[in-house]
């Protein structure tokens, strides 16, 4: 095969079985990465089992573009069943470890079972070794790292690692490999921590075929020189995002708290992040063949070093009140380090921050520890307590809501989740479609989906974007954040665009930003890399029958309509500030646009179940909700 | 006669290995940094990555290391290159040289030396922080190169941890 390495590594850590698959009956369906894995894990999840039963499967999927001569194409995606929604998990992770893993020999990588004592994998040009992990249980992902490519005598072998929050089942643990590039969200850290599974090392040094290699060369190289010529571009490979979280927060698109805010006048004045990576940043790092480093490497004396990207830079500023830069890269590192995901975790410092504003808990429900907004004791504290599971911070590493449970009903009706998780920090009473994306997603991820994109950069040119969202999505009003109109064909049609990348295997935040409005591109990089033949159509088709599988997954875990919603405080508390002041999420209407996603997805409007009709299309017919 | 030469400034590497996954890709037609011409060593948890290629010295020990003269100059593009026809595959010149700048594909024993894609190297047209850069050799890169020269040593003493 081209593209693909061919090959779906099976381990069960329970006998110790290994076994090797042909990934070749699926990929027409299903291409690779996430769409090929959400076929495995719809056939190989048993309904009724648990998250931290040894038979929940943990599955890692590269696609057909993975470790490719290509910008981005270095992306995992991971899935289970996810401890903290007990839906189907999603997350992705980059940097260096999924193309080792198709030069090892496979494209998927799924693990059943649980190792009788601490282990860790080993993949080694087609050889597997599961190897004692005794000695490096209890490390934290750096050391963890250091200590496998040492044992193996090889400093060029990557490693994913779970941290002691994944050995401990924080229901939150994230995977890291390198310094900060993780399986951020949906709690692979744990469901790996349930196997006695304390990292996978890979090491390969075979090829990825191509089925016409000039050709692939010759697009590849204008790729990698288009990206270098875009200004967003300019802007990312020097700063990362940490001016533009500034402007995010300019613009009211970031809320400030745990969703109680926006627009706060401290943080506008004195957000300090770009002077923060100015003093101390070492370089921008990035992904496998990606000229966009988005990462800033910091080194920080007397804190340490390592790399950061998105979410910290809000999470560990903004959504906890402070304004403190070393509080914010302390907390980054040690998640990072612990192997806890930032945003759930942020998230739940917020609530906590929330909760003793509100003066529904003192510090005595704290461990004598005062939450105030901002208080950089709370936020580290808070983080060490929850990778320990050490007094308040157990009930917090079960969830938010047992937290609250713990508290009483005025707790549990401040907690905002969505499906299980802390929806993304964004502020849907002002952004519609990206409110509307959260709540109808499958894991609900508004960025970078194209649609929620566009209703920040409207700002930057009002009559251009609209023109852009009637020509992508049929509507002006898709582009214009307040309004309710073209919302879900911009959700419909963003979801699938979000699928390509994935299934490829390659960076969708990368493609999404720069490239992928180019449907002969995608075409002609799928097409030279596989030596298919397919047009946008099929593509697209199978990008809709990921999403449908996806759906039909959570659907047998029990997933109805109402689950596709957000928290009340949306619907209740219009915006007391900034550029949107007044505005809250309109309940009718906002089921209106439901509605509408539905009816253009062909789910029925009732339930929100894929209808017989749609999955017979899709060739999904043996698939069922029973 | 003037000529250009590949100059590496590993201050400036992100360590994306784009050079090493397009380099193969260029000559050997396939995706494989392990192919690659050109190797970056990284020290991920320094931020230093320290790209390694063939210095085309002036008095080359790969050159006098082969035993079948395979090895030699172009004096077109400056590289040194390799007669596949009359290597014996000994591996002599990748032992020699001093920069562990010559490489082996590991499946089929095949020396990979930097040819400079014949004058226009992929790796300098892909690389995005400007680490790997391709200049006419004049008095001004001369002071680069040994400017670089001196800075690799202490990078890589860094990143083991040896001085800050």
């Amino acid at each position: 095969m081209h593209g693909w390495v061919g090959n779906i590594l099976k381990v069960d850590l329970s006998g110790g079985d290994v076994k090797t698959d042909a990934i070749e009956p699926y990929v027409d369906k299903y291409i690779g990465g996430r769409g090929l894995g959400v076929r495995l894990i719809y056939e190989n999840f048993v309904p009724g089992t648990d998250p931290f039963d040894p038979a929940n499967p943990l599955i890692f999927n590269t696609g057909p573009l993975t470790g490719t001569a290509l910008p981005g194409s270095g992306r995992v995606d991971v899935t289970a069943l996810s401890p903290m929604s007990r839906l189907r998990a999603k997350s992705n992770f980059g940097a260096y470890w999924g193309p080792e893993l198709k030069f090892s020999g496979f494209d998927h990588l799924m693990i059943t079972g649980k190792a009788d004592k601490p282990v860790y994998l080993w993949i080694n040009d087609g050889k597997v070794e599961i190897r004692d992990a005794s000695n490096i249980w209890g490390k934290d992902t750096f050391e963890t790292q250091k200590a496998i490519q040492a044992e193996l005598g090889d400093p060029e072998i990557k490693v994913v690692c779970i941290g002691p929050a994944g050995e401990r089942l924080v229901r939150f643990a994230c995977l890291i490999t390198e310094t900060g590039d993780a399986a951020g969200r949906t709690g692979m850290g744990a469901v790996m921590g349930s196997k006695n599974l304390k990292a996978i090392a890979v090491r390969g040094s075979g090829t990825v075929s191509i089925a016409d290699p000039q050709a692939f060369l010759e697009i590849s190289i204008a790729i990698n020189n288009e990206i270098r010529q875009h200004p967003a571009y300019q802007e990312l490979s020097q700063w990362g995002v940490a001016r533009g979280v500034h402007m995010m927060y300019q613009m009211g698109f970031f809320p400030v708290g745990y969703f109680e805010d926006v627009c706060w006048d401290e943080i506008l004045e004195k957000y300090a992040a770009p002077d923060y990576v100015q003093k101390h940043q070492v370089k921008n790092t990035g992904c496998f063949c990606c000229p966009n480093r988005c990462m800033n490497f910091l080194s920080v004396p007397g804190i340490g070093k390592g790399v950061t990207s998105c979410e910290p830079f809000s999470g560990f500023t903004g959504a906890v009140w402070n304004l403190d830069m070393d509080t914010f890269w302390e907390a980054t590192l040690l998640v990072n380090k612990l192997g806890m995901d930032c945003t759930e975790t942020s998230a739940s410092i917020g609530l906590l921050m929330e909760l003793y504003h509100d003066k529904i808990i003192t510090e005595k429900e704290t461990d004598g520890i005062p939450m105030e907004r901002g208080s950089k004791d709370a936020i580290l504290e808070t983080i060490k307590k929850i990778a320990g599971r050490e007094g308040f911070g157990d009930l917090l590493a079960e969830s938010q809501m047992v937290f609250a449970e713990k508290i009483g009903p005025e707790a549990v009706e401040k907690v905002d989740i969505v499906k299980g998780l802390a929806p993304h920090a964004y502020e849907f009473r002002s952004f519609k479609g990206t409110g509307l994306m959260q709540a109808v997603g499958h894991r609900g991820d508004p960025l970078p989906l194209r649609g929620s994109l566009l209703e920040v950069d409207w700002h930057h040119a009002n009559d251009w974007f609209q023109q852009v969202a009637t020509e992508q999505y049929g509507a002006p009003e898709a582009a214009i954040p307040t309004s309710y109109v073209g919302k879900a064909m911009s959700a419909v049609v963003s979801e699938h665009m979000e699928r390509v990348a994935d299934n490829f295997g390659v960076c969708k935040w990368l493609y999404g930003l720069f490239i992928y409005n180019d449907v002969n591109m995608i075409c002609k990089v799928f097409n030279t890399a596989t030596g298919k033949d397919w047009g946008i159509e099929e593509i697209l088709k199978v990008s809709e029958r990921v999403r449908n599988l996806e759906r039909m997954f959570d659907v047998r875990q029990g997933l109805r309509r109402k689950d596709d919603s957000l928290p009340k405080k949306f619907f209740e508390q219009p915006l007391e500030k900034g550029p949107y002041t007044g505005e809250v999420l309109d309940r009718e209407k906002f089921e209106q646009m439901k509605d509408e996603y539905y009816e253009i997805r062909g789910w029925d409007k009732s339930s929100g179940i894929p209808t017989p009709e749609k999955l017979a299309e899709l060739d999904l017919a043996d698939v069922s909700s029973g | 006669m003037t000529f250009k030469t590949l100059i590496i400034d590993a201050e400036k590497c992100s360590g994306c290995r784009s050079c090493e996954s397009y380099c193969a890709l260029k000559h050997e037609w396939a995706c494989n940094p392990a192919k690659g011409r050109i190797h970056v060593v990284k020290w991920e948890q320094e931020g230093i990555f320290v790209p390694v290629n063939c210095m085309r010295c002036e008095d080359p020990a790969c050159e006098a290391a082969c035993p079948k003269g395979a090895t030699f100059r172009n004096f077109i593009t400056n590289a040194m290159s390799v007669d596949h026809g009359s290597c014996i595959g000994c591996m002599s010149c990748v032992f020699a040289c001093p920069f562990g700048a010559t490489y082996v594909d590991q499946e089929t024993g095949k020396i990979l030396k930097c040819d400079l894609c014949d004058g226009d190297p992929t790796c300098v047209k892909v690389c995005p922080t400007g680490a790997l850069t391709f200049e006419e050799v004049s008095a001004e890169v001369c002071r680069k190169l040994v400017g670089n020269a001196d800075k690799i040593p202490a990078l890589v003493r860094q990143a083991v941890g040896e001085e800050g």
